[in-house]
């Protein structure tokens, strides 16, 4: 996956695209407008992550020349006011997500991956998600690990089933608790904190391989955990 | 063209004017009544002559004796003139330098004064009167007497008057705009001051400082109400760079922690996973200060006063249920029983409601007992939809309330730095939100039971 980043702020492009690259991704720096629009128009990029302050073309006209040239990838904006205009704007023109900076890198992370995905198409979506012993069946709204039954609450489903989707992606609180409760919002981190804890009581609890797993600093993570 | 011009000029022209049109009026009246008192004299004194010739056409017994009563009679009076001529225009007598205009206007009525100018004698100007009578002597054949008077020096002495009168006029004039241009310029003075005790006020000198007893009664409420402004301009210029120090405070301390700590750090070589530690406990630290940021920014917005952005009805309880569906394990885990009673509709932002009510709701959860209660209650007042959140917990005391929607606000000062807590921008931001809204938030707090009330007005529709 070919990710191009136009972003004129020297430090937060290197470190973006080491981030990306290291996620997996193949990821390209652009510094100005026009440097950015030439490198989109040539360069067979699977997304965009944009800045909207740039030198020479801003990303408003950057986004706009792609469109006009028939360019559909999808974009992601970034944007140093959360204002609602700009966001409608950017919305407007046809981009397809944004952050409000300063963002983690992890939410970055997370939304480059939620568009990507939906780029794809959900088409390959079982009815039973799977991650080593631990099965979620998505008709019969049942959890199962090693065989055994494990009760969870609507929520504790939804928040399972998110880690499940996404296994071995680190997804940040705030992701979270916008994707399983619709909180919009710079909500109370604690909560996440404490419903992860039980879901971890219910998944884990007892048994040899954890697989909810806790990144410090960056949010939490569901997969088989690699031997050190 | 008016709206350019200063009070001052604006006022002296309008001072000049009205002199003007006084003074020029005045003037107008009096030539009038002088010329009509000219007129008056003229015509007594074309009556009197009449007379006389009158009385002489009644003595004379022939053409001879009243052609040398005439000139007895007539000839010596300087600027008169006469002439008699017979019905058949042969002139009987005469006086000498007779005015001799193109044609005598012939009246058919036994009086007529009027005034001809005679332009072949530059300018000569004489009120004549024409009459028909009879003679004593022959008085089947009426002559026709036609009496001239020479009006020049009444008009030599209304011109002259005019001269003078225009000269005083215009000196009048003069007078009166330079007296008026002072009179509003001495008026106006209040006016300055006030400018220039505007012209004083900086950003670090806003004291109210209008001269409001010194300033004329009508300005006094220009003063008063220029005083206010400033003082709330004060209060809020206060409050803006208690906001910037505030912010500067809170900023400090974490980032002070984070510089020592990775200094520290970077002293010696170390194991991997203890640069891991290190960085992971940066990335925290540097995640609650962008939350604060991100929270000071919305504060500052949502205080400014700008419109909401999403403007909708909803329902207050169907919001309380989402919020606690998010907030059910944490209350699970300090088996505190959370519930929500009552409805009401609210016209407003979603989001911004729900981040307002979520806030109160972490408030509570966090100092309510173990074991304890939270209720969401929400009743349509008359005032409003209310919807209130109380917690059992210790009472707060009550000097410290007001202060607890203060910005960083914590009420336990050894607690500065929790976890779980926020930046202590919570109910501020919960405040500026209902605000927002129009609506109020008040908090008592008394035998165990802590209560947050916010009031939403209902639509003006």
């Amino acid at each position: 996956m070919k990710i191009l980043i136009v972003e004129d702020e020297p430090k937060t492009g290197e470190y973006l695209r080491q981030g990306l690259n290291e996620a997996g991704f193949v990821a390209d720096l652009a510094a100005t407008g026009s440097d950015g629009l030439h490198l989109a128009l040539h360069g067979e990029y699977d997304l965009v992550i944009l800045d909207v302050m740039l030198p020479e073309l801003d990303g408003w006209q950057v986004l706009a020349s792609l469109r006009r040239r028939g360019l559909e990838m999808p974009v992601l904006f970034l944007t140093a006011r959360d204002q609602v205009e700009d966001r409608v704007k950017g919305l407007e023109l046809g981009a397809d997500d944004y952050l409000v900076k300063p963002f983690s890198f992890a939410e970055l992370l997370a939304r480059v991956r939620t568009i990507l995905r939906r780029g794809r198409g959900g088409g390959l979506d079982s009815n039973v998600l799977r991650v080593a012993d631990l099965e979620l069946d998505l008709l019969r709204r049942r959890v199962t690990r090693g065989g055994k039954r494990i009760d969870l609450t609507a929520k504790e489903f939804g928040l399972l089933e998110l880690l499940m989707r996404r296994q071995g992606e680190v997804l940040p609180r705030s992701l979270i608790a916008s994707q399983v409760w619709d909180m919009n919002f710079d909500s109370d981190t604690n909560v996440i904190e404490v419903a992860m804890r039980r879901l971890r009581l219910k998944v884990d609890d007892g048994q040899p391989v954890k697989l909810i797993q806790t990144v410090r600093g960056m949010g939490y993570v569901l997969e088989v955990p690699q031997e050190p | 063209m008016l709206r350019r011009l200063s009070l001052i000029r604006r006022l002296t022209l309008f001072f000049t004017l009205v002199a003007a049109s006084v003074v020029l009026g005045l003037g107008g009246l009096f030539m009038t009544a002088a010329d009509r008192h000219f007129i008056e004299l003229d015509r007594s004194v074309l009556q009197d002559k009449r007379h006389l010739i009158d009385d002489i056409l009644a003595s004379a017994n022939s053409a001879e004796d009243l052609r040398w009563r005439l000139s007895e009679a007539l000839n010596h009076h300087h600027g008169l003139f006469a002439r008699v001529t017979t019905p058949t225009g042969q002139a009987l007598f005469q006086t000498e330098g007779f005015p001799e205009p193109d044609r005598w206007l012939l009246p058919e009525h036994e009086t007529l004064l009027h005034t001809l100018t005679r332009e072949q004698h530059g300018q000569q100007q004489y009120r004549t009167q024409q009459f028909r009578a009879q003679a004593q002597y022959a008085p089947e054949s009426p002559l026709v007497i036609t009496l001239a008077m020479d009006t020049i020096h009444h008009r030599h002495f209304l011109d002259d008057l005019l001269r003078t009168f225009a000269v005083y006029a215009l000196a009048a004039i003069l007078a009166s705009g330079l007296l008026g241009w002072a009179a509003v310029y001495y008026g106006l003075a209040p006016l300055r001051a006030i400018k220039a005790h505007a012209a004083a006020v900086t950003a670090q000198r806003l004291q109210a400082c209008m001269p409001v007893q010194a300033v004329p009664a009508e300005m006094a409420d220009l003063a008063q109400t220029l005083n206010q402004m400033l003082e709330r301009l004060q209060d809020d210029f206060r409050r803006l760079s208690e906001f910037a120090s505030d912010l500067a405070h809170e900023l400090r301390t974490p980032i002070s922690n984070m510089l020592t700590q990775t200094q520290v750090t970077l002293a010696t070589p170390r194991e991997n996973a203890a640069y891991r530690d290190i960085l992971a406990s940066n990335a925290e630290e540097l995640q609650r200060l962008a939350r604060m940021v991100a929270d000071m920014l919305f504060l500052a917005k949502t205080e400014r006063g700008v419109d909401l952005p999403h403007k909708e009805r909803f329902m207050a309880a169907d919001e309380a249920r989402a919020l606690l569906d998010f907030y059910e394990a944490v209350a699970d885990d300090k088996d505190i029983r959370l519930t929500v009673q009552g409805n009401g509709s609210i016209e407003g932002d979603r989001l911004m409601f729900r981040r307002a009510l979520s806030n109160l709701l972490s408030n509570a959860l966090r100092h309510a007992p173990a074991g304890g209660h939270v209720r969401i209650m929400v009743a349509e007042r008359p005032a409003g939809t209310e919807v209130s959140v109380d917690n059992d917990g210790e009472d707060i005391d009550p000097q410290v309330l007001p202060r607890l929607f203060d910005r960083f606000y914590r009420a336990d000062p050894a607690r500065a730095h929790p976890t779980s807590d926020g930046a202590g921008l919570g109910l501020a931001i919960t405040k500026a939100i209902v605000e927002a809204h129009g609506g109020l938030i008040s908090v008592t707090s008394a035998q165990g039971v802590t209560c947050f009330s916010m009031v939403f007005p209902h639509s003006d529709e």
